[in-house]
């Protein structure tokens, strides 16, 4: 009998094969290891999230849900809460706010290449994007200098889970509340001294006249460092092993890099690292002849939907030609993903920077060492072979 | 399902068929009208799905949230009184046959 199991190496490694058979065979499926529906063909994944009457966030949105953690961010908010909430951050967030950010995200870039001069070898993971992304959010943050290394390594642990027992260890969980525990006291010194950063913005504002509740604050902060870092760096790990194993796209960038916009694109689809999120029912559903209930959870497979030939042709090949509009790679509706500018902004520099000085690297691993996640899916670790 | 009719900048026609719910955005680029960009995914939070909406379908669309008038504020081709996001319209059955006309920019 057909299992899917999103906590199981096999799936971290290569999820895609399996995919296939959920959309052809089981589009509506009872994944017992998850304990929830599986959707992964495109056409159901946006009806879902364009529904969020239906789908709601409100009972968390993580496969694995962090404790206390439902009901106190954007993305575990149905509207017309959410709505206001992410409208105190959006408009720091769009492309024209951001414009202040890409002098400081080329020095990091550079700041981090210069380090690698010499090296026949690197971890593209450990010795560039972390180290890019962590530069860039504390910056944005305007955070303390010191413990970047330790932030990063909890963001790290906060979105793993256990492939043995299935849910997040003591030690993901301890990350989460590490991470909870710095995100507090940062909003504590913010509270005492505001200044013009997206964190005092969001810190100080009200919404109807009323303040946002401490934990909202204190668990949205968590959050958006969390995504800030880890999950910027997998976007750009995940585009930079795209780019090794497809030489002849990695070539065009370098030769063109007014193609890179296209081709990160491209990389959303073809292997987001946001692979998979989930809603919870507000009401019986009815879906290719099953009939799920009210309370059921619905995992989003972004990345079986992404590879949905009934949306995307010859969805297997990575084609930086492709402009594939309508992906799923930040999610979608009204709780996709509020990072798309700064994550486009960075990551196209990122390989501007990159490819300047190494227009050729290889891959060294054969085989990588992936996030075990049950949500999100890159490489720990990816030695590039340069020169 | 609601049949919905972009007019390019340029005057070329595109009539098509939503799954109800299904936004005027998602309309665009699922069907390959390439004057809709929707880069943030339909949260509301670009201005690239700017649309003007023929005036006879104005009455029935809710008022623009107060997020989507500031987006509002942030589009490259010019505001008018009949401009909304694609993002924030869902194609339902009491719009079937809306006509919206796409700006010469999104971004």
């Amino acid at each position: 009998m057909f299992r899917f199991d999103p906590y199981s190496p096999a799936i971290d490694a290569d999820p895609f094969p399996y995919y296939r058979t959920l959309r052809d065979d089981y589009p509506c499926f009872w994944c017992e290891e998850a304990g929830m529906w599986v959707y992964s063909r495109y056409a159901d994944i946006v009806t879902a999230l364009n529904d969020w009457q239906i789908y709601s966030s409100a009972k968390g949105n993580l496969v694995d849900e962090l404790p206390n953690r439902a009901g106190n961010t954007l993305g575990t908010t149905d509207p017309p809460r959410h709505d206001r909430l992410r409208a105190l951050i959006q408009k720091a967030v769009t492309k024209r706010a951001l414009e202040h950010l890409i002098a400081p995200t080329e020095a990091f870039c550079n700041k981090h290449l210069d380090t690698l001069a010499g090296e026949k070898v690197f971890d593209f993971v450990g010795d560039y994007s972390s180290k890019v992304t962590v530069d860039l959010l504390f910056h944005l943050f305007a955070m303390p200098e010191e413990g970047r290394d330790l932030v990063r390594d909890k963001a790290v642990l906060m979105v793993q889970t256990d492939p043995a027992t299935r849910k997040k260890s003591p030690e993901h969980i301890a990350a989460y509340e590490w991470m909870a525990d710095f995100a507090a006291n940062l909003v504590a010194e913010r509270k005492k001294n505001p200044g013009e950063d997206l964190l005092s913005n969001f810190i100080t504002a009200e919404i109807d006249g009323e303040q946002l509740k401490d934990r909202e604050i204190q668990l949205t902060v968590t959050t958006l460092i969390m995504a800030g870092i880890e999950s910027l760096s997998g976007f750009m790990s995940v585009m930079g092993l795209n780019l090794a194993d497809h030489a002849d796209a990695r070539r065009a960038l370098a030769l063109d890099p007014s193609l890179i916009p296209d081709a990160m694109e491209e990389s959303l689809r073809f292997n987001t690292s946001a692979q998979r999120f989930r809603r919870c029912l507000t009401r019986d559903v009815e879906a290719h002849g099953q009939l799920m209930k009210a309370g059921d959870f619905v995992m989003l497979a972004y990345g079986a939907g992404n590879r949905d030939e009934r949306q995307f042709e010859n969805p297997d090949i990575f084609d930086i030609a492709r402009k594939p509009r309508g992906h799923l790679g930040f999610g979608g509706g009204v709780h996709a993903c509020l990072g798309t500018s700064i994550a486009r902004m960075a990551c196209k520099i990122a390989f501007e920077e990159l490819l300047k000085r190494y227009p050729d690297f290889t891959r060294v691993q054969e085989h990588l060492p992936w996030v075990p996640s049950s949500n999100f899916r890159s490489p720990m670790r990816l030695d590039l072979a340069v020169g | 399902m609601p049949t919905v009719t972009y007019i390019e900048h340029d005057g070329t026609e595109h009539r098509v068929e939503l799954p109800a719910g299904w936004t005027l955005m998602q309309g665009a680029t699922l069907n390959g009208i390439n004057g809709i960009e929707g880069e943030c995914g339909g949260s509301c939070g670009c201005a690239t799905c700017h649309v003007y909406v023929d005036e006879s379908f104005l009455d029935k669309l809710d008022p623009p949230s107060e997020t989507e008038a500031e987006m509002l504020e942030c589009t490259s081709s010019p505001r008018q009184a009949n401009s909304r996001l694609g993002c924030q319209i869902k194609a339902m059955p009491e719009l079937d046959g809306i006509v919206v006309r796409l700006p010469e920019t999104q971004s």
